[in-house]
């Protein structure tokens, strides 16, 4: 029989609790087991970084991370990213720039374009491109994308220094 | 004001650049691909896959196995339910198509090729299974033929020994006085070029869950395709499963540049065993399994000989392509379609007269080979124009000129070619001057010497190409190919006013939901976003061929807004009785119906369809009410055209070029929507520079794939690429609806050649020759050592 464990850990923002076989990969159990499906599994070997989710605030390869090293942690799909407060500018800003075509890498481009972002708030372009080659897209050639992240930036600094102001004056 | 250009009723929405309308389940994270359907109990199947590139089986014991735990089923050859692949297209002259099973018997044909599958309670489970059963399979390996050149004459190994050869296809044209034309030159250059077996590795591989209704006998697939209803007629045909009782939904499509087009062994293997067990089955392929056995793509060695004056004019072409086509024809032509649309493709942007050209099919010990993005003009045009370069460098011309002078003229069109392409229109020489400019080419020149100087090597190379885009029947019998390509749409209005569109040719990446609404969106007056696109699947769409060989944008815009057409008219003789008008002076707009010139007094158009559902007082006599039309289109050929400019660096030491531009200039006739075409290009870009450094199947010489991780096959990141620079030139097609072209592959077609002849320009002081892609720092440094030593 399969080795199984138990399995306590949060995962976008909900306690979770279940019995998992040790060998079972973090990313298997987000989309088998509690069906975040967002992430996608696009290589199992680590490489392609569309299954990419952040533990502890730390993007890194589910694939290549057992679901049982997850203990007592808090881990973050895209769903739960979805739902943080500057998302709609990030997702604004791959829309308005065609960063996205066939999609199956936009949600593990998204987990790293955004920890890349509240790491370096005004990246170069060169910055950009070295952070998400993180992540293969085969679709868009990556100019979509690295726009889509500049722009991103340039709006979450926008609205940063806008409430700035805004507290400023009040 | 909407108005009629070329048959297609153009408004606001044609031509604009709007964003896409699929986007937000992408970013959200809600988009369901195959692999994220799960059904109740649902059972998973992995593939034992062969580990010699040439064997028999002698024997498989699958006892243990079957024995583990979890596992429901192991099913062989030898209790297939099923059939081989089976043919569905008429036959081809030439042709001798293999048959090929779905789980091989007794003789494996290539490294990965499935030989039983085994469906159990979860992937580990089913997985653990596969790997006992792996060892409990004895063969007798053979001597596998990993080289086509040498298959190609092999008479005593052979793949197929009923076919008595390893050729299975060979076709020889000749046009023109090739002859003649030979003796007369100043000049005659020969050259082998052998070009890259490559993957069109989409980001999703191959994946299916299949679902069998015993009590209705009714067979559903889920599955990752370009081509929804000819996976249901494949289904049908194999499973002997009556056709209206199979259903094919494709969810979304995590890409498939033609590899998701041809119907695969496994994903029939996988409804085979749903319909056994009774249970859903799902089968999401690895990375691995994917590299191995999903089709492969684009290998070819062509032997290409021109004439030449010494003025740089191009008096005739000879091609031997060779297709390095794997262990079988494969579904069963695709074997063929690369050698074959290489063949047809070399003479390209060129006014050649004197042609002659053989393509043969070879069966090899390796993948079979399946359409991918530019199918067989990549190399086509890798080759003819690598020879251009040399002829240029060896008769002292300027490599642009050469090209100018040889040209099809804008004045030429329609123009039709020496093996009878009819180029409907194209701006071949518009493009390079443009592309030219962009680039800054006479400025490169300069920088380019000052820089050899300070020891920095910098290339520009350049393709100009010519695709065919409308892929229809016309098309496909111009390249060769004489089978069907046509297509069908349903545009449907419903009483509330809201449209929509379903079509055969679902999108997985190309953002067809937004462009097709922009047809319909014109055509019938209303908001784009009022209209729906359907995707994928069988049961609402009506019968269609699938998204491939860029004919969506020509064949759906074609049947879309003539079945749109149709539900405006109906519209129209409604509100014509409702405004006490005649139909024919009224215009829609905005949504508003009025009497043209009149815009004041109009009438809703959400109105005049809830009366035409509910309303039978304002019928007119002879025109149904019913706002629903199906339509077909099947047009006739039309090509694509454009110029790719490369500009790199190479590291001579280290042997890495830097790409630092790409100029694109593109013509695909009426752009329905710019934003789109844009992002296009750039994906084509990437996925063209990939195959000309990096991308690479390797195999040895007993047969062993030695890329199968992506840590060994390379796609471009991020890092590899610049941001290309892109400009439109809009020809419209005088011959297709609405003028409209189809694009997507010219970046694919071009860009390993305009990369790999700027490689070959930065090293001219080593006196470079390409020969083989891709071209990676290896074969650089090598030719820097070379000449060298030579010095």
């Amino acid at each position: 029989m399969e080795q199984k464990s138990e399995l306590t850990l949060t995962v976008n923002g909900e306690a979770v609790s279940r019995t998992v076989p040790v060998r079972r990969t973090l990313g298997d159990f987000l989309r088998d087991d509690l069906a975040f499906t967002g992430l996608k599994l696009g290589c199992e070997h680590g490489v392609c970084g569309a299954c990419t989710v952040w533990v502890e605030g730390a993007p890194i390869r589910s694939c290549l991370m057992l679901a049982i090293q997850c203990q007592g942690v808090e881990v973050t799909t895209v769903e739960g990213l979805a739902k943080s407060e500057d998302f709609g500018i990030l997702a604004q800003s791959f829309t308005d720039n065609h960063g996205v075509q066939c999609g199956f890498c936009t949600p593990g481009m998204l987990m790293t374009a955004s920890a890349f972002l509240k790491a370096n708030p005004k990246p170069s372009e060169a910055e950009i491109r070295t952070a998400i080659s993180a992540n293969i897209c085969r679709c868009t050639g990556y100019k979509g994308i690295v726009d889509s992240v500049k722009t991103a930036a340039e709006r979450l600094a926008a609205g940063k220094a806008g409430a700035g102001r805004a507290q400023g004056r009040a | 004001m909407a108005r009629e250009v070329l048959g297609l009723m153009r408004g606001k929405w044609i031509g604009a650049p709007i964003k896409r309308v699929e986007d937000p389940r992408f970013l959200s994270g809600e988009a369901i691909f195959a692999g994220d359907i799960s059904l109740p109990r649902m059972l998973h199947a992995a593939f034992v896959r062969s580990p010699h590139g040439h064997a028999k089986i002698l024997s498989i014991d699958s006892s243990r196995a079957a024995k583990m735990p979890g596992v429901v089923l192991v099913v062989t050859a030898k209790d297939a339910d099923f059939k081989p692949l089976v043919d569905l297209l008429p036959p081809l002259d030439g042709l001798q198509k293999t048959p090929q099973p779905l789980l091989v018997k007794d003789h494996v044909r290539f490294v990965g090729e499935a030989i039983a599958v085994v469906v159990a309670e979860d992937r580990y489970l089913a997985e653990d299974a596969a790997g006992e059963l792996e060892s409990a399979i004895q063969y007798e390996p053979l001597p596998a033929l990993v080289d086509a050149v040498k298959a190609m004459d092999e008479k005593t190994n052979l793949l197929h020994p009923e076919l008595g050869s390893n050729v299975f296809y060979r076709k020889k044209v000749k046009v023109g006085d090739v002859e003649a034309a030979f003796k007369s030159a100043d000049k005659v250059i020969k050259r082998t070029y052998h070009t890259n077996r490559v993957s069109a590795a989409p980001m999703e591989g191959r994946a299916c869950v299949a679902k069998y209704d015993k009590s209705f006998g009714q067979l559903t697939l889920w599955i990752s395709t370009q081509s929804p209803h000819v996976d249901r007629n494949l289904l049908a045909e194999s499973l002997e499963i009556p056709e209206n009782k199979v259903r094919v939904i494709a969810p979304d499509v995590g890409g498939g540049f033609g590899q998701k087009q041809p119907t695969h062994p496994e994903e029939l293997v996988v409804a085979a065993m749903a319909r056994r067990l009774g249970r859903p089955v799902k089968w999401v392929e690895d990375r691995r399994e994917h590299l191995l056995a999903s089709a492969h793509a684009k290998e070819q060695t062509i032997n290409l000989e021109g004439a030449f004056k010494k003025d740089g004019s191009l008096l005739a072409l000879r091609a031997q392509c060779i297709g390095d086509s794997g262990g079988y024809s494969f579904n069963p032509t695709s074997g063929l379609i690369e050698p074959s649309f290489s063949a047809t493709g070399i003479p390209g942007v060129y006014d050649l007269k004197n042609y002659e050209y053989e393509i043969v099919g070879v069966l090899t010990n390796k993948t079979p080979t399946g359409p991918y993005r530019g199918v067989g003009w990549t190399a086509g045009n890798t080759a003819r124009e690598a020879l251009l370069d040399l002829a240029a460098r060896e008769l002292g011309l300027d490599p642009v000129q050469i090209r100018l002078q040889n040209m099809i003229q804008s004045d030429q069109f329609p123009y039709r070619n020496c093996i009878d392409m009819l180029y409907d229109s194209g701006s071949y020489v518009e493009t390079l001057k443009k592309a030219c400019e962009m680039a800054g080419y006479d400025d490169f020149r300069k920088q380019q010497v000052e820089a050899r100087k300070a020891g920095k090597y910098l290339g520009l190379g350049l393709c100009v190409f010519v695709e065919p885009s409308a892929f229809g029947s016309d098309v496909a019998a111009q390249m060769g190919w004489p089978l069907p390509s046509h297509d069908n749409a349903s545009v449907s209005m419903d009483p509330s006013g809201k449209v929509i569109v379903s079509t055969g040719h679902l999108g997985h990446g190309q953002g067809h939901e937004t462009s097709f609404a922009q047809l319909a969106a014109d055509t019938l007056g209303i908001d784009v976003k009022d209209v729906i696109v359907q995707r994928g699947d069988t049961e609402s769409a009506p019968w269609g061929m699938g998204t491939y060989a860029s004919r969506s944008a020509v064949i759906a815009g074609g049947s879309i807004s003539y079945a749109a057409r149709d539900v405006r008219d109906r519209l129209l003789a409604i509100a014509g009785n409702m405004l006490e008008a005649p139909a024919q002076d009224l215009e829609i707009e905005d949504g508003k119906i009025f009497v043209k010139g009149s815009p004041n007094q109009s009438i809703d158009v959400t109105e005049v369809a809830h009366a035409a559902y509910y309303n039978p007082r304002i019928r007119v006599k002879g025109v149904e009410p019913r706002l629903q039309s199906t339509r077909f289109y099947d047009p006739p050929a039309c090509y694509s055209n454009g110029t790719v400019i490369a500009l790199v660096e190479v590291d001579i030491e280290t042997g890495i070029t830097k790409l630092r531009r790409i100029v694109f200039v593109e013509d695909c006739g009426t752009m329905i929507n710019p934003f789109i075409i844009e992002g296009m290009m750039a994906g084509a870009i990437a996925q063209g520079a990939g195959s000309a450094l990096m991308e690479h199947l390797v195999y040895d010489a007993s047969g062993q794939l030695l890329t199968t991780t992506y840590m060994d096959y390379l796609i471009p990141t991020a890092a590899d690429l610049p941001s290309p620079e892109t400009a439109h030139l809009e020809t419209p097609s005088p011959f297709t609806v609405g003028g409209i072209k189809g694009m997507g592959e010219g970046g694919v077609i071009s860009t390993p050649s305009a990369v790999t002849n700027a490689i070959m320009d930065a090293l001219a002081p080593f006196n470079p020759e390409l020969r083989d892609l891709p071209l990676g720092p290896d074969k650089v440094v090598k030719i820097v050592q070379a000449a060298i030593a030579k010095a």
